[in-house]
């Protein structure tokens, strides 16, 4: 292999997108500043899939939608490249299928239609207002993974073994591990360790979808990425065609060598709409008998997916909209307590219309508050972010998540607005509070409360202890005025396990069926869209 | 105590033991040559202050030497803007760092035990950006470096403090001067709630003597306290501007305990108002009767 061939030239071109994705998944965390520098969400920005369920499901773009017109564009010029030279998933399963010795099996007669299935019934549903998108989309997939799994088990086992040779104190190690650490701390590894609720589960997942190179190479990009599809579809009129001259002696070398289910053999075979554009099969050819051209050859094998197919997948992807709304959690007043979504989330319909999960918002939260829904909005929430205040309250001065959102699920908002975004409402419970329930100072909710009026106010008063001496303390209370629902008197709460207060939803501005007060003194909170 | 500090005060107390009834008189002779117990400076520029508050408290060379490393602790535990009065002025904490470093410093490191968001708190607070114009460097606190400290106090017998304190050669206390709602204000000796690890969070249920505590173990080189902006409400946090005051004034001493008696005044408050100020004096660890001290005040 000394000349260079085009392979080569892929592999590279790989490895930097491959390398950009990365660096800019690292830079998705907060320096100090409100800003962030970078355009963290631009791979997400450039994806069709996102884009266009989005818009089925909301009626609604946000600001940077027109991007993934250019990798349309692309995909009608030139076909799958981004799947195979771009897309950072697909280099990742390149990297796991070379664990893979085996050739290739040869491929099940119509698993590449599983995916075209997949994103019929994803369109349907997103139609009908469910975004599911976001759960397959490879860009979104690969974004949540490394967030909420990948990157902190990675961090989590870098920094244990450096914590094992400060703690040995080892001379001359101790020091240069220590100062590679530092180096480590301010590059690769994260400000502070990322704890996410599912993680374990969300990470297995991936590990699976790489471990599935194992069965087949590229299993996910043959079989299941509805992103995948939806370009496979534009491809069919790519007029980047591949063309196989008389010297083929069907020695059938470039059908060991494809990385999807093109059927590079046959000389009538070809399928775009599967095709990677990977060039394996050009340069494999002993008979030089592959050429890949604009409008040269043949335009394609046609991709039939079959009419009984596709309504089956319309009708299951539809069909789930009704199956996952009757949940109570998805109707007003009925919503868990819990349920608290991030500064600027639009109304919980809306929002969920619009999440795809990326985890974007919970990569850059900067107390790690932000964790995945299991089931608190009912499956159809799934993944998507909530504040835990226990794990993390949100920042008075930060905008981070409505700046990371690709489909503005949490709005962008000004730093004012959002400091009068209302996350719900703070509550105390006597039962638990130090100075209602022991005779016990303790003002902690109050001095942690960020908002310029302290939403906590302390009452003077004189309590008896078990003994019946008189205690003069401070008791808290919450002014639902001014109360945010940050969370903050909660995270320091000192009463460990359940904490003497907490916030819910109630109140929280983006939905009006959840105000609490009949006229709210402070002005009307900003309108939830 | 080192041996010319042990010489210096055998030769006073033999003199004084010698001449019944002068030793106070010598005492304050003494002191004199070794400049006042408080300077109170007051004007603008900020930097200016600080540096003559130094000066008239005989100069940082007197606290810093040639080679040392000297820790700077401000209060940074909030994610505010300098004129919220929340975090240590950071012109105040930038011209201290520059003055060790004009006394021979090899290394000034600053850092906070933050509430919110320490990237935020050092960035927000124009501290990080004062430190690095300085050269001083800015330390994210390392939760490994905490270690059990015995206090044998009265109400903490020990607690997880940040090693870095007392291993470094000198340590400057830089607290601004803000109101708070248990210990009823948060100047130098509270300031050290920011070096403790642990769920610190507790020790709110018996405050003023879990800060006295603190300083039975933890003894600065200097204390300045930064008062070019108050927050008389809603502290420690702030956040409205109507609830800060302008002062445009430091005070620099030795004595923790004194600094804090005479930060009192600055709120219109006596030092026995605020508890933690009254059980360091009851204790000996420093003095709060401003009567008893020498209090320079400078204008600039």
């Amino acid at each position: 292999m000394s000349e260079l061939t085009l392979t080569h030239g892929r592999r590279i071109v790989q490895g930097l997108f491959l390398a950009l994705f990365l660096f800019l998944f690292i830079q998705t965390e907060s320096k100090g500043a409100d800003e962030l520098g970078w355009p963290v969400k631009l791979f997400l920005d450039f994806d069709p899939l996102i884009v266009l369920t989005t818009f089925l499901a909301s009626h609604r773009v946000e600001g940077l939608f027109w991007l993934s017109f250019i990798l349309v564009g692309l995909t009608l010029l030139l076909g799958r490249v981004f799947c195979g030279w771009v897309c950072p998933l697909g280099t990742l399963n390149n990297l796991a299928g070379s664990l893979r010795k085996k050739r290739p099996r040869a491929p099940g007669p119509g698993w590449f239609r599983v995916k075209y299935s997949l994103l019929v019934g994803l369109l349907a549903s997103s139609l009908f207002g469910v975004q599911l998108a976001g759960i397959l989309d490879p860009l979104s997939l690969t974004i949540r993974s490394f967030s909420l799994a990948l990157y902190p088990a990675m961090s989590y086992a870098v920094t244990s073994l450096f914590d094992a040779v400060y703690r040995l104190n080892l001379p001359l190690v101790t020091p240069v591990s220590e100062a590679l650490y530092a180096l480590l701390k301010k590059t690769l590894l994260p400000f502070q360790q990322p704890w996410f609720a599912q993680g374990t589960f969300i990470g297995l997942l991936f590990l699976g979808v790489l471990a599935l190179n194992l069965v087949q190479r590229r299993f996910w990009c043959r079989f299941l990425c509805p992103l995948g599809a939806l370009l496979g579809l534009l491809s069919r009129w790519s007029v980047l065609r591949r063309s196989v001259s008389e010297e083929c002696d069907s020695c059938g070398a470039c059908a060991g060598v494809c990385q999807a289910d093109a059927l590079p053999a046959g000389k009538e075979t070809w399928r775009a709409s599967e095709c990677l554009v990977c060039n394996n099969c050009d340069d494999i050819c002993p008979s030089n008998a592959v050429r890949f051209g604009l409008l040269k050859g043949q335009s394609t094998g046609g991709l039939d997916l079959g009419r009984r197919n596709v309504m089956a997948s319309f009708f299951a992807g539809a069909f789930a909209v009704p199956l996952l709304r009757i949940s109570p959690l998805a109707r007003p007043r009925m919503s868990d307590a819990r349920l608290i979504r991030p500064p600027g989330a639009l109304e919980e319909a809306a929002f969920l219309q619009s999440c795809v999960r990326c985890g974007e918002c919970m990569k850059v939260c900067i107390t790690g508050g932000l964790q995945p829904a299991l089931l608190e909005a009912g499956l159809e929430g799934l993944w998507t972010p909530v504040l835990v205040p226990r794990i993390g309250y949100c920042e008075f001065n930060c905008t981070l998540c409505g700046q990371v959102c690709p489909t503005g699920a949490i709005r962008r908002l000004p730093l004012e607005e959002k400091q009068r975004v209302r996350l719900g409402h703070a509550a105390i419970d006597r039962g638990r509070c130090l100075p209602f329930a022991h005779a016990t100072p303790c003002i902690v909710c109050e001095e942690t409360c960020p908002t310029p009026k302290k939403a906590i106010w302390l009452e003077e008063v004189t309590v008896r202890d078990r003994a019946g001496k008189s205690v003069r303390l401070q008791q808290p209370h919450v002014d639902l005025t001014t109360c945010i629902g940050c969370g903050a008197c909660e995270k320091h709460c000192p009463v460990v396990g359940q904490p003497a207060i907490t916030v819910t939803i109630a109140g929280e501005s983006r939905s009006q069926e959840h105000q609490l007060l009949l006229q709210d003194p402070a002005g009307p909170a900003p309108p939830g869209i | 105590m080192k041996r010319r500090d042990f010489l210096k005060w055998t030769a006073v107390s033999s003199a004084g033991l010698a001449l019944p009834g002068s030793l106070p008189v010598l005492g304050r002779i003494a002191q004199a040559a070794r400049g006042p117990d408080l300077v109170v400076a007051r004007g603008t520029p900020t930097p200016q202050v600080v540096r003559a508050a130094l000066d008239a408290l005989g100069g940082m060379k007197r606290f810093v030497a040639r080679g040392d490393v000297v820790i700077l602790k401000p209060n940074i535990g909030w994610d505010r803007n300098p004129q919220y009065a929340a975090t240590t002025n950071p012109e105040v904490v930038g011209t201290l760092a520059t003055l060790c470093f004009e006394a021979g410093a090899k290394k000034v490191r600053i850092f906070d035990n933050t509430v919110n968001d320490a990237r935020r708190c050092y960035r927000q607070s124009g501290i990080a950006d004062a430190a690095a114009a300085a050269g001083a460097e800015m330390v994210v606190m390392d939760g490994r470096k905490y270690r059990d400290v015995r206090i044998n106090g009265t109400a903490l017998k020990s607690w997880p403090l940040y090693g870095e304190i007392f291993e470094a050669d000198k340590l400057i206390n830089v607290p601004i001067a803000k109101t708070h709602s248990l210990s009823g204000l948060t100047l130098a000796m509270k300031n050290w709630m920011g070096v403790m690890g642990g769920v610190r969070f507790r020790v709110h249920q018996r405050l003023d003597e879990s800060l006295a505590d603190l300083c039975r173990v933890i003894k600065p080189t200097l204390t300045v306290l930064d008062a070019v902006r108050i927050l008389t409400a809603n502290g420690p946090t702030g956040g409205d501007l109507s609830d800060v005051k302008r002062l445009d004034t430091v005070v620099a001493g030795v004595d923790q305990v004194a600094v804090d008696a005479f930060g009192t005044t600055l709120f219109g408050m006596k030092p026995e108002d605020i508890g933690h100020v009254r059980l360091a004096a009851q204790a000996g660890l420093g003095v709060m009767d401003l009567s008893k001290l020498q209090i320079k005040r400078i204008s600039v």
